[in-house]
């Protein structure tokens, strides 16, 4: 019997996927198991496997295509069965060459409503009594719930299905889920991580468009990501009291330290330590001891945590992407780095495991690199605070009564001034330059 | 139509005429000193002093009524109280002339009768058995406030009469120390161990009632008469018609009896009529009615004219000779018997009443004859007593009276029910509860044959007890043990064990009911026991309650459920109220049959299960296989609470499907209240009311079959009580259900099951409970019925339209939320 794939559904503000590559073609034989084709959304990208083995009837959209999540992508089937029955409202099958004249012919008797009733023909918001029970009861991610009762509302079977796919939250999720996001747990449950989605970390987009002499302007649909990021920054900016702080701190014992590391290093089996991952390492020792900026900011609660789990902005390709690293307080500097490394690269590759974009407690955005010697990074709710790296700038310091250049690296720490005051937020600072002006010393403790 | 009556075409269409015999007019003319030979002067000093009684406590209401103050003493009583002042000498006359085993029965008017009735028992019984009564009657309630708060000097007789005034009038006021708790009132008060029977706040209701006290009397060879008593505007409704009717019947003297026995006497019953004039204004001579005497109805009802007389009813001499002789007509064997009581009501229909219908000079001429004035006068004229011994007798009754009525409003004497600490008074009330296998075991069952030897149950006897063989073939109908033998089983066993059982209906008997429930029962039972009745359902139904209240056990059958409106009052005031408006002391084991047919049209074809169990008091069951039959007659047999048990025409030729064994052999009983699970399922719960419990196993088959569906079908056999857990228990399991019946599906029992579902189990619900009954039609013909009554296909419409969409299937009828409106907006 021929069966329609859909377009998954990876969380549920993803409304539509971008098919990034056909593996196969129409007429091709496919085995249960293999590749259909990859799509991305705005986070991660995907593999589609067949579910059933046969032969590809039916492709409704091509690469490139924006597909809407649950509609039917293709079908697969055996020769001679009906395609085009799953063809998606408005779209023409492409027939399966092999009868062509099969499929034009059934979809003009078949039956509108036979393939309503299963998926969501509409969303109203409703939800029985006992499907919200059996939510309640299993976790159910009713926000991923595709409702197939009268009228949109959404019915045990439903939740029984989400329960089934483990489309579930976590008890300590739930209290703040508002807004579907992909789980990281087991078969996509979501957690309580999840909810502080790195999606919403990112700068204000610097304005580096090049002038071109050819049309004025341009318009260009804003990307998923590019969306979700305009909208958790400003989430951000607005339910936040946020301000930040700006230091400095003699960089000299970090440079040292990485020089001697570059040259020997290797030789000891070390990984390639960067300045990034020595400041990593002090916050990760620092941190512990500053608890306001280690936590979430709950409504009227705010969680402490006792684990330091860094958020890391990276920029990738498709835009910003806040990969975490979790438990760095237990982490050598030399294994802290090697993991660093391997998160930053998928996640630049865009193919990062979503159990590694949620979670972060305390989030590091250097744009050191850029040469910006200051800035205001802007906070990943429900975290309380996120330190911008800043680039190194000679600076001349009083030594004995000599003036000495001495080469200074920018911090700048934005907070949460709702959970912590100004003087607890410079003592951080302050204990972190410690840090970081005796790195030696911090690495032998 | 007894084959022993032949009816002679030749005969049919013979010349001649009607004779009628004179019907006596007032012709009473004794004169005292005659009088004397019967009664000696005591008797009329208390012929006297009984109608103070009655002219005083009428006068005390009368005075709370209106002024709110009786003899210096203040109340209000919001209750009714319709007065028969003028009315004191037809009610005394009447009682007097009756004995303890004499029954009376009144109406909204009648504390005359209470009081004249209880004082004419009171001086019949003697002072022990007397004592005894009170003394047992609601553990001395009422005999201890009087005993302990009034002097009766030490005479049983004084107390007695003390207890009756305080029993009636704490009873008119509310007070739990009434005859009835206070639960009766003014319109219903009644002492049936004075022989003073409910009285009814319906006009005419009590002439089936009565009806049924002398059926019980003469099925069961009672001692005694029984008084209807009614007023004239009364003598306009059906149900007196029909009483008077079937009092009349030829059969009773022409075919009861057995063996020789039983076989003489008509009906014992008194048709009195206290012909006041007014049916509340409307004046029956001259304007409302056409018969210009009451009296003259006697001649239409059977050739000896039902003995019917006029009589001077302001004259307590004329009405105790009149009644006298009637008694003895009725003991002799020649009732029934009707008397024309003439009397006037001096006071309003009730105290509202500005007499807007009677002149002035009207009211003062009657009261110008006031017989109590009048007999005052003959006394002391023939010198039996003087104006000093009457107006001292005046003169204690209205000391009497003012200190029973300080009694009967003291809150601390006489309480009211307290519902507030006692909230199941009430409740606990309604019904009887009790399991009574014979409601007279020290007699023999009156029997034909050995109940072996009857032809039914040999035929029964060989009958197959399941629908399908061994091999899973379907049993031939004749063989079949189908549900019209689930029925009679319980109903010839009860014959045999309950003496005072009967059976009657139209065409109950050679017939065997319509659908031949009781067929070939005729050799066993005799006639007094199970007979044809007029085609008279009030009298059918309300006759029922009076045998009730006698003691007995009676099922009657309307043959179809749409003739219920034809016994309205009789089943949803008499039949479902009088336990509770009792107090409890009425017990009520009435089966009541009625069947819903189909393939007749509109009105014979209608499930009003919601009619009946919409009216607090009644029990409702509804089977539809033979084993449920059988057992739920049996509690119904063996209970005490009127039972309207619905049965369909559909399915009485059916056997039983479900129990593997077929239906049991012997006793047993189905509790009432019990819903039962015909098939066991898991994804929804299809509660049925009746035969449509077969079209929901087809659609359960057909869920399972074809959509992989498992449905849990649940037969509700009960309707009143009904115990939800089970269906609670389903309901939590599957999260959906569906509630079926043949009935209208608005105001349905249907409707009223899903809204307590909601309730009870909202949190467990995954869609609405769906209600799918008949259109809100008339039930068209039988070739249109597959429209009209819900079937197999409508209960997977509803599931799949209103809780359970189903992939790829399409529904044929429509079930969506805007089709429901617009039906409900143009009401259909």
């Amino acid at each position: 019997m021929a069966i329609p794939v859909i377009m998954p559904r990876q969380g549920q503000s993803v409304e539509s996927c971008i098919i990034t590559s056909w593996n196969k073609k129409v007429g091709d034989t496919v085995e249960k198991g293999e590749i259909l084709f990859s799509y991305e959304t705005d986070k991660s990208s995907f593999d589609e496997a067949a579910p059933e083995s046969g032969k590809l009837l039916a492709i409704f959209h091509e690469e490139g295509d924006d597909v809407p999540c649950l509609e039917n992508v293709c079908v697969i089937g055996n020769d001679g069965e009906d395609a085009a029955q799953f063809a998606p409202a408005g779209e023409a099958a492409a027939p399966a060459e092999a009868a062509p004249a099969a499929t034009t012919e059934v979809k003009a008797e078949a039956p509108v409503a036979e393939a309503a009733p299963v998926a969501a023909a509409e969303i109203s918001g409703a939800i029985s009594p006992r499907a919200r029970a059996l939510a309640e009861k299993t976790g159910a991610d009713l926000l991923k719930a595709a409702p197939t009762g009268p009228n949109g509302r959404i019915i045990e079977r439903d939740v029984q299905s989400l329960v089934d796919r483990g489309l579930t939250v976590s008890g300590a999720a739930s209290a703040e889920y508002k807004t579907a996001v992909e789980g990281s747990g087991i078969s996509g449950k979501v957690m309580l991580g999840d909810l502080n989605a790195p999606a919403a970390v990112a700068e204000a987009a610097p304005a580096a468009a090049a002038a071109s002499a050819l049309p004025e302007y341009e318009d260009v649909k804003m990307p998923n990501i590019r969306k979700i990021i305009a909208k958790q920054m400003t989430a951000s900016l607005t339910g936040m009291a946020q301000l930040t702080l700006n230091t400095s701190f003699d960089a000299t014992k970090i440079m040292d330290l990485r020089k001697s590391l570059k040259a020997g290093g290797e030789a000891m089996g070390l990984p390639n330590i960067t300045i990034n991952d020595i400041i990593l390492f002090a916050v990760s020792r620092v941190i512990l001891g500053h608890k306001g900026v280690n936590a979430h900011c709950l409504e009227d609660t705010i969680r402490y945590f006792n684990t330091v789990n860094l958020g890391i902005a990276v920029d990738s390709p498709k835009g910003l992407i806040v990969p975490t690293l979790f438990h760095a307080e237990k982490l050598s500097l030399a294994a802290l780095s090697k993991e660093a490394k391997g998160i930053i690269k998928s996640a630049q590759a865009g193919s990062i495991s979503p159990d590694l974009l949620k979670g972060g407690t305390f989030t590091i955005s250097n744009l050191g690199a850029m040469g910006i010697e200051s800035f205001t990074p802007i906070i990943n709710p429900p975290q309380t605070a996120i330190l911008g790296v800043d680039c190194i700038t000679r600076r001349l310091k009083e030594v004995d009564g000599e003036d000495v250049v001495y080469p200074a690296m920018g911090l700048s720490l934005t907070f949460d001034h709702r959970v912590l005051d100004g003087a607890d937020a410079a003592r951080f600072l302050k204990d972190l330059v410690q840090a970081l002006e005796n790195f030696d010393l911090l690495l032998v403790k | 139509m007894p084959k022993s009556q032949y009816v002679d075409p030749g005969k049919a269409f013979e010349a001649g005429y009607i004779h009628f015999e004179d019907i006596p007019v007032c012709q009473y003319n004794k004169t005292l000193k005659e009088e004397l030979k019967i009664y000696s002067k005591a008797d009329m000093i208390r012929i006297y002093r009984d109608m103070a009684i009655i002219r005083e406590f009428e006068t005390m209401l009368n005075d709370v009524k209106t002024k709110s103050n009786y003899n210096g003493v203040e109340y209000n009583n919001p209750g009714p109280a319709h007065l028969s002042i003028g009315q004191e000498a037809s009610a005394v006359g009447e009682a007097y002339a009756l004995d303890i085993n004499d029954l009376s029965f009144g109406s909204h008017r009648s504390h005359g009768e209470i009081l004249a009735k209880g004082l004419s028992s009171i001086e019949k019984l003697d002072d022990k058995e007397l004592y005894d009564i009170m003394k047992e009657f609601l553990d001395g309630a009422v005999l201890s406030v009087v005993e302990k708060h009034m002097n009766a000097g030490g005479n049983v007789k004084e107390l007695a009469i003390n207890f009756l005034l305080y029993g009636a009038l704490a009873e008119i006021f509310a007070r739990k120390t009434g005859f009835n708790r206070g639960l009766g009132g003014s319109m219903h008060a009644f002492f049936i161990l004075f022989g003073l029977m409910p009285n009814n706040a319906i006009v005419g209701a009590s002439a089936p009632i009565a009806l049924g006290a002398a059926l019980y009397k003469r099925s069961n060879h009672k001692p005694g008469i029984v008084i209807s008593n009614c007023g004239d505007g009364a003598t306009g409704r059906g149900p007196v018609l029909e009483s008077l009717n079937f009092a009349s019947m030829d059969q009773i003297t022409k075919l009861w009896g057995m063996d020789g026995k039983f076989s003489d006497g008509g009906m014992p019953i008194l048709f009195n009529v206290f012909n006041n004039h007014y049916g509340m204004g409307g004046q029956t001579r001259g304007e409302t009615m056409g018969f210009d005497m009451v009296a003259r109805l006697g001649a239409g009802f059977n050739p000896s004219q039902m003995h019917a007389e006029r009589v001077n009813g302001y004259d307590p001499l004329a009405v105790i000779d009149a009644v006298s002789r009637k008694k003895q007509l009725l003991l002799e064997g020649k009732g029934p018997a009707l008397l024309d009581v003439v009397t006037y009501r001096v006071s309003g229909h009730s105290p509202s009443d500005s007499s807007t219908y009677r002149t002035a000079e009207e009211i003062e001429a009657w009261k110008a004859a006031d017989p109590i004035e009048a007999f005052k006068t003959k006394l002391v004229l023939g010198k039996v007593a003087t104006i000093a011994e009457l107006d001292k007798i005046k003169e204690d009754i209205t000391n009497r009276m003012t200190e029973i009525m300080k009694l009967a409003i003291n809150d601390e004497i006489s309480p009211r029910m307290d519902l507030n600490k006692e909230p199941d008074a009430i409740a606990s009330m309604m019904f009887s509860n009790q399991k009574v296998v014979s409601m007279d075991p020290t007699r023999e069952a009156d029997v034909m044959m050995p109940k072996e030897e009857c032809p039914r149950v040999k035929e029964i006897k060989g009958k197959i007890r399941t629908a399908t063989d061994a091999n899973g073939k379907p049993v031939s109908k004749m063989k079949m043990y189908n549900v019209c033998d689930g029925l009679f089983e319980p109903i010839i066993d009860k014959f045999y064990e309950d003496p005072t059982l009967i059976a009657y209906g139209e065409d109950n008997r050679d017939w065997g009911g319509a659908f031949g429930v009781y067929k070939k029962m005729t050799e066993a039972i005799p006639y007094h026991r199970f007979f044809n009745s007029p085609i008279s359902e009030s009298a059918i139904v309300g006759s029922a309650v009076g045998y009730a209240m006698c003691g007995g056990r009676a099922i009657v059958e309307l043959m179809y459920a749409d003739f219920i409106g034809c016994a309205g009052d009789e089943i949803f005031n008499q039949m479902a109220k009088w336990q509770a408006m009792s107090a409890g002391i009425l017990k009520m084991p009435i089966v009541l049959r009625v069947s819903v047919g189909s393939k007749y049209g509109a009105q014979h074809s209608q499930d009003w299960t919601a009619l009946c169990a919409h009216i607090p008091g009644l029990k409702v069951v509804f089977p539809s296989t033979p084993s449920d039959a059988k057992g739920l007659m049996t509690s119904a047999l063996n209970g005490t609470d009127p039972v309207v048990f619905f049965e369909s025409q559909r399915v009485y030729g059916f056997g039983e499907e479900f129990m593997k064994d077929g239906v049991p052999e012997g006793h047993y009983e189905v509790p009432f209240g019990e819903p039962d699970v015909k098939r066991a399922g898991k994804d929804v719960t299809i509660l049925t009311i009746g035969a449509v419990l077969y079209r929901a196993m087809e659609a359960a088959k057909i869920l399972e079959e074809k959509y992989g569906i498992s449905a849990e079908v649940i037969d509700t056999r009960s309707i009143v009580p009904f115990n939800y857990e089970k269906v609670v228990e389903s309901v939590k399991k599957t999260g959906k259900v569906l509630i079926v019946g043949d009935a209208c599906e608005r105001g349905s029992v249907m409707r009223d099951m899903a809204s307590n579902i909601t309730e009870l189990c909202f949190d467990y619900l995954d869609g609405p409970p769906v209600v799918v009954g008949s259109r809100n039609w008339i039930t068209p013909s039988f070739e249109l019925e597959k429209s009209f009554f819900p079937q197999a296909s409508w209960i997977i419409d509803a599931l799949a339209e209103k809780i359970l969409p189903i992939p790829g299937y399409v529904p044929t009828q429509n079930f969506t939320e805007i089709e429901k409106i617009e039906r409900s907006k143009k009401g259909i």
